[in-house]
């Protein structure tokens, strides 16, 4: 080795020399800011409140609970949240199930924390009210919403469902991605599509708060259950810190936490293991989304 | 008919806009953050860029290679670009400001290389004679093409201003993450105010500009905030082993038989969304752009259009596409009607100006022969102003064939949906194929369309339009 490095060119040796230098810089950097925590959310778990007040008691009750600073980010999509994770530049991050398997798999992402509904989720078929499909067949031919490509309720379980039940969605219908599942609960509602699948949690937010009429939809079908959503850290993130933020979001409770519950959407969280997501990553296989 | 008053009815719900002082309060950070990496992105795009301008204009050693690679850069969608930062610098402002560096860079140098170009061989022979070296011929260039740089420069500012709204968004915050934000909440009565803001904003950069053009001495006032801009948004971090690795993960670019086979309707779906969107762009460009100009309509009716078509212009194609998509639900429609309504605010303009710019003499002698107005305007300013128009047309359609590659990201169809797909799930090889793809369609249009106006005999304007 040694008698190679003379041979090195000296751009060669610049090189090396920059990665060192950016290598000590960012370790001086990461012993700076050791006290915040950079917390990042896909944006369709945020979907219903994302607006710049609304977010803001989440990130102080995390502050509070974890006795750091804490920075919640909101990136307007997927790919970024993971990368994100991937290159340390967030430290935990909401993921859904599809992307946290990503995240697990590209960077080893590590679960911690979940509502007790994530364990056992499910998607939910929706249509119009009085339109004429009432099972997976009856999709044959009409058009159909999923939400995120990246989306496991929203995508990857109803079109493994509807595969399933003898339904191509490639062949046998119309389908679009609409984004988020608002906005497909939102575009079935309406009549752009006939049908869309989308998350539960979303779904009965929206019927309870108003924001869909309960009137003009309903469902007609509901998934198998799947483990889905999870509060995950990257892999470097300590021990210590990640067991605070276990703790920060098991001791929420309906009594005293009921306006973050409101913003998560859920009642109960518990923790979470990778087990978990078996049955998620056999799909995702086998339909070539990892 | 029915979707027609579902789409009303959803328009209804964006008004009023929701003008509480509270949430006006509220923006302000947002507001600042977009500015901020703006003001940050352009001050490295402009430093970089001059010198880099100057090379490619005074025609170095390699500069054809150079131009190359800019317009391989500028064929790249920003957003693919910003999520490609974020893998460098991380989550955060950063990312968003340097991707807007690096494609603006891209974007100005080549327009200050094509003005350098363009300059008056003569003065500089003579200056050449005197045996002057190549920065004394650069710096003796730079005045020489002084009011060019300044309103090329001022209008890729606004562009960037415009672009950092979903750009910047990338990393979270801006008016673009709010923007998202608003229309997944279905918070539509703040998108109109983030709208209005925006164009707020728009319109105050213009009317900024227009003064700095005149005293461009000012612009040295605007280097300090900049420069703090840059500070505050500098990246926290650099992970370049981590991006070294994940970029080389990327290479080489792949693509299975099934996305291969599906290739040519993606392609053609692209440029049909160009096409369709340039076409419905000028359209309702052509009658408003008649109402505008000074020339022809009255100042009553010609201020109003024109602030109307400004407005139009001020929202960007990707933003139009996404409130589109809340109004009348996701595909290549609402892409195409997003690249229209942007195309029609630019085409507007510029039309307008065509039509105020034609030799009046002609004008003259057909309205003396007691012409009605309207008989004037058909007979003498619309063929005049008609290779102008083609010209701006022609240009528009380059843009969009981009810009249909951009909206893809919001589920309107074609190559730039399959790119964002990719991207998405992670397939980056895949990724890489569909940016090439992108690039070679991106650079044939370019060439066809400087065929046509070179065939056509329209003049070459010294560079890259405004949008």
């Amino acid at each position: 080795m040694s008698q190679r490095l003379p041979a090195m060119t000296s751009g060669r040796r610049a090189f090396v020399g920059a990665v060192f230098a950016t290598a000590a810089l960012q370790s001086m950097r990461a012993v700076a800011d050791e006290a915040l925590i950079r917390i990042g959310m896909i944006p369709d778990a945020g979907a219903t409140q994302v607006s710049v007040e609304e977010k803001a008691p989440l990130q102080a009750y995390l502050s509070k609970a974890l006795k750091r600073p804490v920075r919640l980010v909101i990136p307007t999509n997927y790919n970024a949240t993971v990368e994100g994770l991937g290159n340390g530049s967030l430290d935990v991050a909401y993921l859904g199930g599809l992307t946290y398997i990503k995240a697990h798999q590209q960077y080893g992402a590590v679960p911690l924390v979940q509502r007790e509904a994530d364990r056992q989720f499910h998607a939910l078929f929706i249509t119009q009210a009085a339109s004429s499909i009432h099972s997976l067949q009856d999709l044959k031919g009409k058009t159909f919403a999923f939400g995120d490509i990246n989306s496991t309720s929203g995508h990857l379980i109803p079109y493994q469902d509807m595969k399933s039940a003898g339904i191509n969605p490639d062949r046998d219908l119309r389908f679009r991605y609409t984004g988020s599942h608002a906005a497909t609960v939102k575009a079935v509602e309406t009549g752009a599509v006939d049908a869309g699948a989308c998350d539960e949690t979303v779904f009965k937010e929206m019927i309870a708060s108003g924001k869909a009429d309960a009137a003009k939809l309903r469902v007609f079908a509901t998934s198998a259950p799947f483990a889905d959503y999870v509060w995950a850290a990257r892999p470097g993130l300590d021990a210590a810190t990640q067991q605070a933020i276990i703790r920060a979001f098991t001791n929420l409770t309906p009594e005293n936490d009921k306006s973050i519950l409101d913003i998560l959407r859920g009642t109960k969280f518990v923790p979470a293991t990778d087990a978990e997501y078996a049955t998620v990553r056999n799909i995702a296989r086998s339909l070539k989304m990892l | 008919m029915e979707s027609l008053a579902r789409a009303l009815q959803t328009l209804v719900s964006f008004l009023p806009p929701d003008l509480s002082a509270h949430y006006l309060l509220a923006l302000t950070g947002p507001v600042l953050e977009s500015i901020g990496m703006t003001a940050g992105a352009m001050l490295i795009a402009y430093m970089v860029s001059l010198p880099l301008g100057l090379y490619v204009g005074l025609r170095g050693p390699g500069s054809r290679f150079i131009g190359f690679v800019l317009s391989g850069v500028r064929a790249i969608p920003d957003l693919t670009l910003a999520i490609l930062c974020v893998i460098f610098v991380g989550i955060g402002p950063a990312a968003g400001m340097i991707a807007m560096a690096i494609f603006y860079t891209a974007a100005v140098a080549k327009i200050f290389g094509d003005l350098f170009k363009t300059a008056d061989a003569a003065p500089l022979d003579a200056i050449r004679a005197t045996g002057a070296s190549p920065v004394q011929v650069a710096l003796f260039l730079i005045p020489l093409k002084l009011n060019d740089i300044l309103s090329y420069g001022s209008y890729e500012f606004e562009s960037a201003v415009r672009a950092s709204v979903i750009v910047g968004a990338v990393g979270g915050g801006g008016l673009g993450a709010e923007l998202v934000g608003t229309l997944n909440g279905f918070d539509f009565q703040r998108t109109t105010t983030l709208l209005l803001v925006l164009i707020g904003i728009v319109a105050a950069v213009d009317a900024l500009t227009v003064r700095l053009r005149q005293r461009p001495v000012w612009l040295l006032l605007l280097v300090p905030p900049s420069l703090y801009a840059l500070w505050v948004f500098q990246p926290e971090q650099f992970s370049l082993l981590h991006a070294v690795h994940t970029i080389g993960a990327m290479f080489p670019p792949s693509l299975d038989s099934d996305a291969i086979a599906r290739l040519p309707a993606l392609i053609a779906e692209t440029c049909a969304m160009a096409l369709f969107g340039t076409v419905l762009g000028g359209i309702i460009a052509f009658p408003l752009a008649l109402m505008s100009a000074r020339t022809i309509a009255p100042p009553w009716v010609a201020l109003p259009v024109r602030r109307f078509l400004e407005a139009l212009r001020a929202v960007p194609e990707t933003v139009w596409g996404l409130v589109l998509v809340a109004i009348a639900g996701i595909g290549p429609e609402a892409g195409t009607i997003a690249l229209g309504l942007h195309s029609a605010g630019s085409l507007g303009r510029l039309f307008a100006e065509s039509f105020e710019n034609v030799d009046p003499a002609p004008v003259l002698a057909v309205a003396a022969t007691g012409a009605r107005p309207v008989a004037v305007v058909a007979y003498a300013t619309l063929p005049l102003a008609s290779a102008p128009i083609g010209v701006h047309t022609l240009f528009r359609l380059e843009w969009n064939l981009r810009q249909a590659t951009v909206v893809g990201m919001i589920g309107a169809g074609g190559i730039g949906q399959a790119l964002f797909e990719a991207q998405q799930l992670f397939f980056y090889q895949a990724m890489v194929a569909y940016l090439l793809i992108t690039w070679v369609m991106v650079l044939a249009v370019d060439q066809l369309s400087q065929m046509t106006r070179a065939r056509a005999g329209w003049i070459t304007l010294p560079a890259e339009e405004i949008r």
